[in-house]
C-alpha cells in the first residue's frame, strides 16, 4: 500500500470519497461527546444543566452542521451500496453524487430552519 | 488497499472475490454496508425525534425518562449506540491505516482508538441499562 493509495483521479468519485471520510469523522467525534453527555443522566440535575447548553444559538448552528454531515454521509453511503449492487451505475457516478448533494440540501435546509426556529423567531439570542 | 469507494469501472471483481473468501476484511466490508443501511433508519429517526419533531431543549431528563419507560425505545437507542460506534470505529480504523504509516505508531493509535471505543460502549450501555424504569 503506497502513501498515494487514497488519492486517485476519480473526479466525482474522489470528492464523494473525501466528503464521506470527513463527514464520517465529524459524526464519530460528535458521537463520542454525545455518549458522555447522555451518561450524565445518572445525575438528573447535572444532565439538565449541561443539556440546556444544546439550546443556545452556537450549539444549534453546530447541530445544523451535524445534520448536514449526517445526511450527506447517509445518502452517499446509500449511493456506495447501490453502486456495489449495480456496478453499471458507476457510469452515472456524477449524476448519483449530484443526487446525494441535492437530497442533502433538500432535507438539510428545512431541517436547519426547524432547528434554528427559536432563534429566527427571536426567542433566544 | 482499503477504501469505502466503489471499484473503478471494469474492475468489478474485487468485492465478489473478497466476499467468497470471507477474510476478516471482507466481513468488515459487509458489516459496513449492513450496519450502514440499518443506521440510515436508526440515526435519521433518532435525529428527527430529538431535533426536528421535538426541539432540542425539550429533550431533558423527564423526556428521556418517559421515552425509556418503553423498553423498545431503550432497545432502539442501544442498537443505535452499538451500530454507530462500531461502524464509526471501523471507518476510523481504515483512516488510520491510510494516514498513519509507521507500524509502531499505527498500533498505538489503534490501541487508543479501540480502548476509547470500548470504554464508551460500556458507558453508553450502562447509561441505558442502569436508568430507572420509572420516572423519579
Amino acid at each position: 500500500m503506497s502513501p498515494a493509495s487514497t488519492r486517485y483521479k476519480g473526479k466525482a468519485g474522489q470528492w464523494a470519497f473525501l466528503g464521506h471520510r470527513i463527514t464520517g469523522f465529524l459524526v464519530f467525534l460528535f458521537l463520542l461527546l454525545h455518549i458522555v453527555d447522555v451518561s450524565l443522566l445518572r445525575w438528573p440535575d447535572t444532565y439538565d444543566q449541561v443539556h440546556r447548553l444544546y439550546g443556545n444559538v452556537v450549539l444549534r448552528l453546530f447541530e445544523v452542521g451535524l445534520f448536514f454531515a449526517l445526511l450527506f454521509h447517509t445518502f452517499n453511503g446509500v449511493r456506495i451500496v447501490a453502486v456495489d449492487m449495480f456496478p453499471e451505475a458507476v457510469r452515472n457516478q456524477r449524476r448519483l453524487l449530484q443526487a446525494v448533494v441535492a437530497l442533502t440540501v433538500a432535507i438539510g435546509v428545512p431541517g436547519g430552519v426547524v432547528i434554528m426556529w427559536p432563534f429566527i423567531e427571536g426567542r433566544i439570542l | 488497499m482499503k477504501t469505502v469507494e466503489a471499484p473503478p469501472p471494469g474492475s468489478g471483481g474485487r468485492s465478489g472475490s473478497g466476499r467468497r473468501k470471507r477474510s476478516p476484511e471482507a466481513l468488515s466490508w459487509a458489516f459496513m454496508r449492513l450496519s450502514g443501511l440499518a443506521l440510515v433508519f436508526l440515526a435519521l429517526i433518532h435525529f428527527s425525534v430529538t431535533h426536528i419533531i421535538n426541539d432540542v431543549v425539550e429533550t431533558d431528563y423527564d423526556f428521556v425518562a418517559e421515552r425509556w419507560h418503553n423498553p423498545l425505545w431503550r432497545l432502539f437507542d442501544w442498537a443505535l449506540l452499538v451500530l454507530a460506534l462500531s461502524h464509526g470505529v471501523n471507518g476510523l480504523r481504515w483512516i488510520v491505516d491510510d494516514y498513519v504509516r509507521d507500524p509502531g505508531r499505527r498500533k498505538a493509535v489503534k490501541g487508543l482508538l479501540f480502548g476509547l471505543t470500548g470504554v464508551l460502549m460500556i458507558v453508553g450501555t450502562l447509561t441505558i441499562l442502569a436508568f430507572p424504569s420509572r420516572p423519579l
